[in-house]
């Protein structure tokens, strides 16, 4: 026992001595408090996700960028300058003369062809918004070329407005890869994929020091960059899942910027001097009503469900930092977006009750209430309580239902989605699409396509606002393909914008969250 | 052989034979033991299995996201073997765990084998701060509660105790963090190491109050102590509700016992007959309540280890679960099952230690 007594004493002695902990990061270091769990590769090709987004855009350069306060410029990167042929279809970048990868390896056209190349052929995540445009992992080597060290040719293998390549460009999976260092790494003819899921090659502005899923990441500037090297030397993201201590590290000052902080303490810092950043997102909250359901199939009942809802408590609570109403398919501020942001659908319980009384539910009507996940938990709790009042009943399933959705095994479900497109096609093609509304076809990618409801007349102009490069017709086509899908009392209930709320330290200059989740560190200073 | 010599080398030989079958019967104790072991694990295995495939969860989504195209999802689907019967899925599982792979992690990209070996030695030294506190706190407890039964100190003690293992331990850790980290600036917040020792060592058994002690590296085990100390203390007071409750009924039992009342006939005052004798009976009994607490925590504590940002087991198992990432379930579930049985071994020889009778 005298043994344990020493031990115990040993142990108070070890806790007394230890330090205080530091007041504030350095001045040189940026520390990023965010989630890392769901990070399984820093590969460019594999990822769309918002926070190895931001990652991967601080490792990788791309040939353009967007820059956070415009989305409507395209800026050059490690392309200088770029010209689109008088056809329309073929677009050459001349490449920044100078610029070198972490290696010291010179940055060429050569490596810009083979990134590019890789993420069609790896058909990974990386590959969404690319692919649209008709590259296959087939044809990818005859369109994608570089035809000297600093030229690289890009041609379309099918009309395409070339903005919108342009901009898919900038996006962060599309980030320049050093391919002399990443081949060395090949395995099997993996395009190094295995190497580069841990590892990285850099060309952007910092180098990737350490990683460890679940806990850290450190990222180190770079001497060489081409930009000049950033002026913190060390950015850092430590994982903090929990808000609450999130919320007290950055009041301390350990955390510079804090990411998916939860609503109530977004609420307490809201009273703090501090900045909540609020990105708008391209993407929307939304019930999605399953149109093969044969009470939903009918558009009085689906016109119900839009004045059940009290979106304006909800914005007043859980959905504050998280979205602002807004009840259109085009993102605020955009090509063909409404000026008005409310042009509708008002909360009207005795309205819903009449349409259904109309549509033959004059005793109201009975379904399954699904969250898209966990985070959306509160939202469904609350259209359950204001929809009971329209004579609606809904059995509230809670957990997972995302797979439910792909797969239209829901009845009303409470979801939100994100793109990172800048550009109205990106939410059009989610929201307005369904070329083949089978089940058998299988494409969970389209919203509508989920929750099957066929729109040919829609397809069409979303298919055509992809070549169309005239801006006038352009903005007519997306503000006409907005009236109509309100018209068709659509299967999906657009009811906000998404923002994504970053909580900044008001010592902290320079950091915008990216509405492409591409929010880059190296404009970023500490006062 | 004469037949005058067999009854001399009778005795001889029935002592060999006797040793033959009594090796003979260790062997079977032996292989007896390593069979339930196999059949114990094996079962966890098909459970978990079985119980991961009927989870409405969607693996290939926690790799792709939702917004993902058919082809690439097609493609993922079939890399995960998720097109092959199940019975097939499990057999290739097997096999592979047969050849000490334990699959990649679909959340981390990381081999199984390698997460575990990052995140089990910070779940244990947690565990073990932790299992100590418990011991050093509640034992003292339990035996001063027991030696006052009925008086106000037994009550402050079932108090103490019990307030610990009935707040919430994720309130009691916010609350801690609220007032030691940023109120007194005692200690740190989040993680095993502040962000500027990251990466100036490399971790030789992964346990760092033992690596920065071996390293003579003061300033980093200071650090180390400084994160360790908060999440460590809690989830010791944690325990100590368990422990300290169960020590007062054992030392209560033997006090009732009539040694105990010969020894106070002798003269012996209570500190005595408690140390010298009481003590010594319940060490067998304490052991398994310590055995059982550890195994417990080794687990991970999931909610201690997500306020503290503590990269552990029980968050990486959590997060599996969430993300219906069955290669980390499973992995986790695999290593949770063979800590638990090594528990019981070890303490099973320490009884025989402790227990002559047992022997």
């Amino acid at each position: 026992m005298r043994h344990i007594w020493a031990a115990g004493l040993a142990l108070a002695l070890l806790a007394s001595t230890a330090t205080a902990p530091q007041a504030a990061s350095p001045p040189n270091m940026l520390v990023i408090g965010t989630d890392l769990s769901a990070v399984p590769s820093l590969d460019p090709a594999a990822i769309n996700a918002r926070t190895v987004s931001e990652v991967v855009s601080n490792l990788y350069d791309n040939l353009v960028q967007i820059a956070p306060n415009d989305m409507q410029t395209i800026r050059p990167m490690l392309a200088e300058s770029w010209t689109v042929s008088p056809d329309k279809r073929t677009i050459t970048f001349t490449m920044r003369k100078g610029a070198v990868f972490a290696s010291g390896n010179p940055i060429t056209a050569e490596d810009a062809a083979w990134s590019i190349r890789r993420v069609i052929k790896m058909a990974q995540v990386g590959s969404t918004d690319v692919a649209l445009w008709g590259y296959t992992p087939e044809n990818v080597d005859k369109f994608i070329r570089a035809t000297d060290e600093r030229t690289l040719v890009v041609e379309l293998p099918e009309p395409v407005a070339t903005d919108l390549v342009i901009y898919s460009l900038a996006g962060s999976s599309l980030g320049i890869i050093d391919s002399k260092v990443a081949l060395k790494n090949e395995k099997n003819g993996d395009l190094a994929r295995d190497w580069l899921k841990g590892n990285a090659a850099p060309s952007g502005p910092f180098s990737l020091i350490q990683w460890r899923p679940n806990d850290i990441l450190i990222t180190e500037s770079r001497a060489n960059y081409w930009a000049g090297a950033p002026a913190m030397k060390r950015v850092i993201m430590r994982h903090v899942p929990e808000s609450g201590s999130l919320r007290l590290q950055l009041m301390a000052g350990d955390i510079d910027v804090a990411q998916y902080v939860g609503a109530g303490d977004l609420e307490a810092l809201a009273k703090e001097k501090v900045v909540i950043d609020q990105v708008p997102g391209f993407g929307f909250y939304y019930i999605a009503l399953n149109t093969k359901d044969p009470d939903l199939a009918k558009p009085l009942v689906r016109r119900a469900f839009q004045h059940v809802l009290d979106w304006k408590a909800l914005a007043q609570t859980s959905m504050r930092f998280a979205g602002y109403p807004w009840q259109s398919i085009i993102p605020k501020g955009m090509v063909g977006a409404p000026a008005n942001p409310l042009p509708g659908y008002e909360y009207d319980p005795a309205l819903a009750k009449k349409l259904l009384a109309e549509a033959g539910y004059p005793n109201g009507l009975k379904k399954k209430l699904f969250p898209s996940g966990p985070a959306l938990l509160q939202n469904t709790e609350a259209l359950q309580a204001s929809a009971k009042l329209a004579g609606i009943e809904l059995e509230l399933v809670p957990g997972e239902h995302t797979p439910d959705f792909r797969a239209r095994n829901f009845e009303v479900l409470m979801g939100n989605s994100g793109a990172r497109l800048p550009d109205p096609f990106g939410t059009a093609v989610q929201y307005a699409y369904n070329p083949d509304n089978r089940d058998a076809a299988k494409l969970g990618a389209y919203y509508l396509w989920r929750v099957a409801q066929e729109a040919p007349e829609l397809t069409k102009m979303v298919d055509q606002s992809k070549a169309e490069t005239d801006p006038a017709k352009r903005k007519a086509l997306f503000e006409d393909m907005d009236k109509r899908y309100r018209e068709m009392d659509p299967g999906l209930i657009v009811l906000f914008q998404r923002t994504d709320p970053y909580v900044i330290r008001a010592n902290v200059k320079g950091y915008f969250g990216h509405q492409t989740w591409s929010t880059r560190w190296a404009s970023v200073t500490k006062e | 052989m004469s037949a005058a010599s067999r009854p001399s080398q009778a005795p001889a030989d029935e002592a060999g034979a006797e040793d033959h079958s009594e090796r003979l019967a260790v062997l079977g104790r032996v292989a007896g033991r390593i069979l339930s072991i196999v059949l114990t694990l094996l079962g966890l295995l098909l459970l978990t299995f079985t119980m991961g495939r009927l989870l409405p969860a969607d693996p290939v989504l926690a790799i792709t996201g939702a917004e993902v195209n058919k082809a690439t999802y097609d493609r993922v689907y079939q890399e995960l073997g998720l097109d092959r019967p199940v019975w097939e899925q499990f057999l290739t599982y097997l096999g592979k765990v047969l050849r000490g792979d334990l699959g990649v992690s679909a959340t981390t990209g990381h081999s199984v084998l390698t997460d575990l070996a990052h995140v089990f030695p910070a779940t244990l030294e947690l565990a073990m701060v932790a299992v100590v506190t418990g011991v050093l706190i509640g034992v003292p407890l339990g035996i001063v509660a027991a030696v006052n039964r009925g008086k106000p100190i037994d009550h402050v003690a079932r108090i103490i105790g019990l307030a610990g293992h009935s707040v919430p331990i994720f309130w009691l850790g916010l609350m801690a963090l609220l007032l030691f980290y940023a109120k007194l600036h005692w200690v740190d917040a989040s993680g095993r190491l502040s962000v500027f020792y990251e990466g100036m060592m490399e971790p030789v058994t992964g346990l760092l109050l033992l690596d920065t002690a071996m390293a003579r590296d003061w300033d980093m085990f200071r650090d180390v102590v400084s994160h360790i100390a908060l999440p460590g203390l809690l989830l010791g007071y944690y325990s100590v509700a368990y422990i300290s409750r169960m020590t007062r009924s054992f030392v209560l039992e033997q006090l009732n016992q009539e040694y105990v009342v010969a020894a106070r006939a002798k003269g012996l005052s209570t500190f005595q007959i408690v140390w010298r004798h009481v003590f010594k009976n319940i060490r067998v009994q304490l052991l398994t309540i310590v055995a059982l607490t550890l195994g417990g925590l080794l687990d991970g504590a999931v909610l201690i280890e997500t306020v503290f940002g503590w990269p552990g087991l029980g968050q990486y198992l959590t997060r599996g679960l969430t993300m219906n990432d069955m290669n980390v379930v499973m992995g986790a579930v695999l290593l949770t099952g063979t800590l638990f049985v090594t528990i019981n071994l070890i303490t099973d020889r320490l009884y025989k230690v402790l227990d002559a009778r047992t022997r």
